[in-house]
């Protein structure tokens, strides 16, 4: 019997010839990696157990990512802690504010994390490790156990396959599909308990470029997905080969792998969707929500934070104004990509256009560190989810969108078809050169 | 392992579907906050749905929930339930909001279905989460869950994921 990708990661990494799902076991990762915010509470723990030496300091990265700018006095603080803990711990691989970029992100567009890798996170979004075809599974607290002892206790998780067939429609990006999932599931046209699970993407697979793999990845994880798995395309790989910072051999399921359940999902049936207030879950056409006004949108996050987004982003509003009610923030995903949008022109773009660009990282998106939503206020975002007072007050009301929708929405100043305005393909087409 | 209270018998608080952690089992700020001190969190259990519960219950009385207990990983409520000397047995819960209980060194029996058709408030019910036998007395009705996992069963002995380190690092300088 074939194993599935998990399946075959998590053996070569517990030393196994191969795992079963529902088995616990006790993998040797590539990777930890701990963001700023739980860097303190877990230095605590383990020093009140006398834990002072990780087991592994050469494999765990720490990331300043979720409080960038330090907007108050306590992350100021918690920034000045996490330095001398990455110096207690002997960590070399900090990316201290300014310095990275997007956990979930730069390591893959720097060639850190690369195919048939697996690393533990203290957060839920490290299945966006699925876009390279690796593996990244959360364990919140106890990620101190793995800092420490260097592992701690898996389940194996089940996999669920969702076969992607056809092309996608003009206009429709990786998260308009992870929304039309996410609805598929609630309206019951897919059913699936996503708890736990790795899905795994198949079919139609070469059209997906490494932004809308990223995209991809989203939304599984807000259904409570454990992983996501795109196996690698021609063009991955050779993105990977070009940038890789060590070795690595791509893992892929075998023919006769065991899944849970298997899904078709025909991509010609999807339009651009919008993610109505409260839950990913609650998307719908964008047709069926025209013209909501909006206050607030940014264009960022672990689902939208590559440099293909930003360029979809400039396509829309290159040569056009935000409108004068909105406010917008584009938020990179990583510092390369903040230099990369000073030399290819698109620092001007957004700017001309009324934008405003915070420093790469989670943006917004974190508990609203940086550009809140006020009471009373709409917002479109390209944020994870938009689950009640996500990013500021909690009687605002959150939508979701496609970068292209979000950019469109902020021009005309409520919820808005991109398909309906001029965009410049040149931009678009950097798009395939993006990530080379 | 043998000092560990494995088996627990008290009164049933008997909760449905879809409880969330944030505001059905502890206030949001508390999440927000990372709050780990039992001494802070106990008296906000299911504050914000049933006040005065931190004061009424007992230590062995257990907590019956039906599908989807918690909504997601978020978990400081379980610190505030191990503390109290509660036990969890849960129709579902989302496997990383089982991580988050488990790792606080709380009793929990997850999945058991239908569990939430055999109890009523107050009944008089008896675990054991060794071996997953549950006996509702009031009902006279007996049978088994699934257990914690033999693998699993050393971390809750030791009262969770800190306790265990320490136990952990113990270990290693003898």
């Amino acid at each position: 019997m074939g194993l599935t990708a998990i399946e075959k990661v998590l053996a070569r990494v517990c030393g196994k010839t191969q795992v079963i799902p529902g088995e616990i076991v006790y993998p040797n990762p590539d990777y930890i990696m701990i963001h700023d915010v739980l860097v303190r509470e877990t230095k605590i723990q383990l020093d009140q157990v006398h834990i002072k030496k990780l087991a592994h300091p050469e494999k765990v990265m720490m990331f300043s990512d979720h409080d960038v700018i330090y907007g108050s006095q306590r992350a100021a603080e918690r920034g000045k802690y996490n330095r001398q803990a990455a110096k207690e711990w002997g960590v070399t691989n900090f990316y201290d504010a300014g310095k990275g970029g997007h956990g979930h992100i730069f390591p893959m567009e720097q060639g850190i994390i690369l195919p048939g890798m697996f690393y533990f996170d203290n957060d839920t979004h490290a299945t966006n490790a699925g876009a390279v075809g690796a593996f990244g599974i959360r364990v919140g607290g106890e990620i101190s156990r793995v800092l420490g002892t260097g592992t701690t206790w898996l389940t194996v998780p089940k996999t669920i396959r969702i076969d992607l067939q056809g092309q996608v429609n003009p206009g429709v990006l990786g998260r308009d599909i992870g929304f039309f999932i996410a609805r598929s599931i609630k309206n019951g046209s897919i059913k699936a308990d996503f708890d736990y699970r790795i899905i795994e993407f198949s079919g139609d697979l070469d059209q997906f470029s490494f932004g809308d793999r990223v995209a991809l990845c989203s939304s599984p994880t807000e259904l409570r997905a454990a992983g996501v798995f795109i196996p690698p395309s021609e063009r991955i790989l050779n993105y990977c080969q070009a940038h890789h910072q060590s070795p690595f051999t791509p893992i892929f399921s075998d023919p006769d792998a065991q899944y849970e359940s298997t899904y078709t999902i025909h991509l010609e049936e999807i339009e651009p969707q919008i993610a109505l207030p409260g839950n990913l879950s609650n998307s719908v056409d964008i047709s069926e929500s025209l013209n909501i006004p909006v206050q607030h949108a940014f264009i960022g996050s672990c689902g939208s934070g590559t440099y293909e987004d930003l360029l979809l982003a400039a396509a829309v509003l290159k040569d056009k104004k935000i409108h004068p009610e909105v406010r917008l923030f584009i938020v990179p995903g990583s510092e390369a990509s903040t230099r990369r949008m000073l030399r290819e022109g698109l620092m001007e773009i957004f700017y001309d256009s009324g934008a405003m660009i915070l420093p790469a990282g989670c943006g917004p998106c974190n508990d609203a560190v940086v550009g809140p939503i006020a009471p009373g206020e709409n917002s479109i975002s390209t944020a994870t989810n938009n689950n009640r007072g996500r990013f500021g007050a909690n009687d605002a009301k959150l939508y979701l969108g496609s970068p292209l929708s979000v950019a469109a929405s902020a021009v005309c100043g409520k919820i808005s078809d991109p398909r309906a305005l001029a965009i410049s393909q040149e931009l678009l087409h950097q798009i395939e050169s993006a990530y080379v | 392992m043998s000092e560990y209270p494995w088996q627990l018998r008290g009164h049933c608080y008997l909760l449905g579907d879809n409880v969330p952690h944030p505001g059905g089992v502890i206030p949001l700020s508390l999440i927000t906050a990372r709050e780990t001190d039992p001494a802070v969190l106990i008296p906000h259990l299911f504050s914000e749905t049933d006040s005065g519960f931190a004061e009424r219950v007992r230590p062995g009385d257990l907590i019956v929930t039906g599908k989807n207990f918690g909504m997601g990983p978020k978990g400081c409520g379980y610190i505030a339930m191990q503390a109290l000397g509660l036990g969890l047995l849960c129709e579902s819960m989302s496997v990383q909001a089982y991580r988050e209980a488990i790792s606080t060194g709380l009793a929990v029996l997850n999945p058991c279905p239908q569990i939430t058709t055999m109890c009523a408030m107050h009944d008089d019910l008896e675990v054991n989460f060794q071996n997953g036998l549950f006996i509702n007395h009031t009902k006279n009705i007996r049978l088994e869950f699934p257990a914690i996992p033999k693998e699993l069963q050393e971390l809750v002995s030791k009262g969770g994921n800190t306790a265990w380190l320490k136990f952990w690092q113990e270990s290693q300088k003898k």
